[in-house]
């Protein structure tokens, strides 16, 4: 297989890393290493999920999103905010309020995501209600989740739903009704998501199922926060935009782990979110276990986008602001359901291209080496002392051993052997 | 067949260990994983060890499962101290379980077990008797049409 470029959204700030175990040992695919007293990501294992910036105490785990000062390239700003900014200034700020600060702030047109989010709710329905596939199908919103089941769970691919997520299938519309309306340039319009998360710079920078993302980056919540808050604050009267929106709760709750599955009617759907629980499901499913279930629903970060590595709020908060808004804006859905099929009978939700497997490298390419690799895997596993302290640079002793059948350790560099060794010589 | 590489490894399965049931055709998942077996066997695979598993887990006081890798095949073997299958044509039937009503809540015992072991694996074979144990035997091809 031809290693393809690993773009990530996370680095390590070499000055800031003092190579304590933090990163490594949450990192749910092995994927980090101490060496030399430094956290090292394997571009290859890596998924974006952002773990390691969550548990890193040292800010030395930097994330790579789209600054402010990156907006000036384009002539005609659009923001396509997740739902998730809704729910991160109190219980008394509606969305239409941050929607205007937004605006007012550095762009030329806002976008409410959470209208598309219903739209791509009816979308699945009209897919759900046609599948004859393996079942369950699998949401395909988050794009941690895509990446996770193309390199843990190839097999599981072809159930992912081949529908885009809503803040791409909002770009590619607004842009051209954009264009059509204020007659600006295609190329002149940047569409901004404003997002919870850094793993959205991958799926647009390297998008897995579209030949170019429709989205022109993504500036994180975190970056843009204290401006709306301050702006929020000094308001006199309440900002109010000038098209009221037609936006349900049905949208705004996709903020929330279940949020997606809760607007699909009569489907059984199961909801999942963070990225343990979401790997013991897929393995569920890969079992065969689940097969009774119409729609699985997950999200990699905890309680769903509200738990992303790059809000503001706590997540419990966040999500009672949620469901208030939920509340308040009610579970019925706006869009009618026959505009919805008409366009997706015209594929404007579709995938260009199919989710293509991705599996992480075998022990070695040729079978009977790899045979041979995983039986000293197994032999140096037996030695070692079991109890994951991570001294050596590896997570635990089982990826040690790994490492060392792959020929990229020395079994030396285990604390335990070497000074058992030691011991032995004296 | 003797200097060809081969893995095996034996894993034990406890009888009425609901908590950990599953583990083992994971671990088997996962070693097949970093051996680089074709995505679709694996699946295959962890379909028939798990419901071997189960089986076991369901019916059985304590289990050994073996698995066998070599570059031409799979093989695994699941054989259990337990109450044995009395007529074994109808326990192969789709639909057929003698599962109880507590394994029925759990959503085990839909009657699909064996069928499913037999449909997933490239030969299979089960011997078992009454207040014995049961045996299965399930090999996989690497290079057949299937992968």
């Amino acid at each position: 297989m031809a290693r393809s470029v690993f773009f990530h959204s996370v680095k390590i700030d070499k000055k800031k890393c003092i190579g304590c175990v933090r990163c490594m040992k949450g990192c749910p695919t092995k994927a980090i290493r101490v060496k030399n007293g430094k956290a090292i990501i394997n571009k290859e294992r890596c998924i974006d999920c952002g773990e390691c910036l969550r548990v890193c105490q040292y800010n030395a785990v930097v994330p790579i999103t789209t600054s402010s000062a990156d907006l000036n390239k384009f002539r005609y700003r659009v923001a396509v905010p997740s739902p998730v900014l809704y729910s991160q200034f109190g219980q008394h700020i509606m969305p239409n309020e941050i929607l205007s600060v937004l605006k007012e702030l550095r762009f030329d047109f806002v976008y409410d995501e959470a209208l598309m989010c219903e739209m791509t709710s009816g979308a699945i329905e009209e897919y759900l209600d046609d599948n004859k596939g393996p079942k369950p199908v699998i949401s395909s919103t988050c794009p941690v989740v895509v990446r996770l089941i193309q390199r843990l769970f190839p097999s599981l691919c072809n159930r992912i739903i081949p529908i885009e997520p809503p803040r791409e299938i909002a770009a590619k519309n607004l842009r051209v009704e954009i264009s059509n309306k204020y007659k600006v340039k295609k190329e002149d319009i940047g569409i901004i998501h404003i997002t919870p998360c850094a793993a959205k710079m991958v799926s647009i920078n390297h998008p897995e199922t579209l030949q170019k993302s429709y989205l022109d980056g993504a500036l994180s919540i975190q970056d843009i926060y204290n401006e709306i808050m301050m702006k929020l604050k000094k308001a006199e009267k309440p900002y109010i935009l000038e098209a009221q929106r037609q936006v349900s709760g049905i949208g705004i709750g996709w903020a929330i782990a279940g949020g997606e599955t809760r607007g699909l009617k009569y489907f059984h759907s199961v909801s999942v979110s963070g990225v343990y629980d979401t790997i013991k499901i897929l393995e569920d499913v890969e079992a065969g276990r689940l097969d009774n279930i119409e729609y699985l629903g997950c999200l990699i970060c905890p309680d769903g986008c509200i738990g992303g590595p790059l809000t503001v709020e706590n997540r419990f908060m966040a999500k009672s602001n949620v469901l208030r808004l939920i509340k308040t804006f009610g579970g019925k859905r706006r869009v009618t359901a026959h505009f919805v099929k008409k366009l997706y009978q015209q594929r404007f939700f579709s995938f260009e291209a199919s989710v293509k497997p991705k599996p992480f490298s075998p022990l070695d390419i040729n079978r009977e080496k790899a045979i041979r690799k995983m039986k000293l895997l197994e032999k140096t596993f037996g030695k070692l002392p079991h109890i994951d302290c991570g001294v050596c640079g590896a997570p635990d002793c089982r990826t040690f051993a790994e490492d060392v059948a792959r020929g990229e350790a020395k079994i030396s560099d285990c604390l335990f052997i070497k000074t058992r060794k030691g011991r032995n010589e004296k | 067949m003797r200097d060809k590489a081969a893995f095996e490894q034996v894993f034990k399965i406890k009888g009425g260990d609901f908590i950990n049931a599953g583990e083992s055709s994971i671990r088997i998942r996962n070693i097949l994983k970093d051996i680089g077996i074709d995505a679709n066997i694996i699946r295959r695979v962890a379909i028939a060890a798990y419901e071997a598993e189960m089986n076991v887990v369901m019916y059985a006081q304590r289990g050994l499962m073996k698995v066998v890798i070599n570059p031409e095949q799979i093989f695994l073997r699941v054989e259990d101290k337990g109450q044995g299958i009395e007529d074994i044509e109808l326990a192969m039937r789709p639909g057929f379980s003698t599962a109880t009503e507590e394994m029925r809540e759990r959503g085990f015992g839909a009657g699909m077990g064996l069928p499913n072991i037999k449909r997933n694996s490239d030969h299979f074979s089960i011997r078992s008797s009454v207040g014995q144990g049961t045996k299965l035997e399930m090999i996989f091809e690497l290079n057949g049409e299937n992968g």
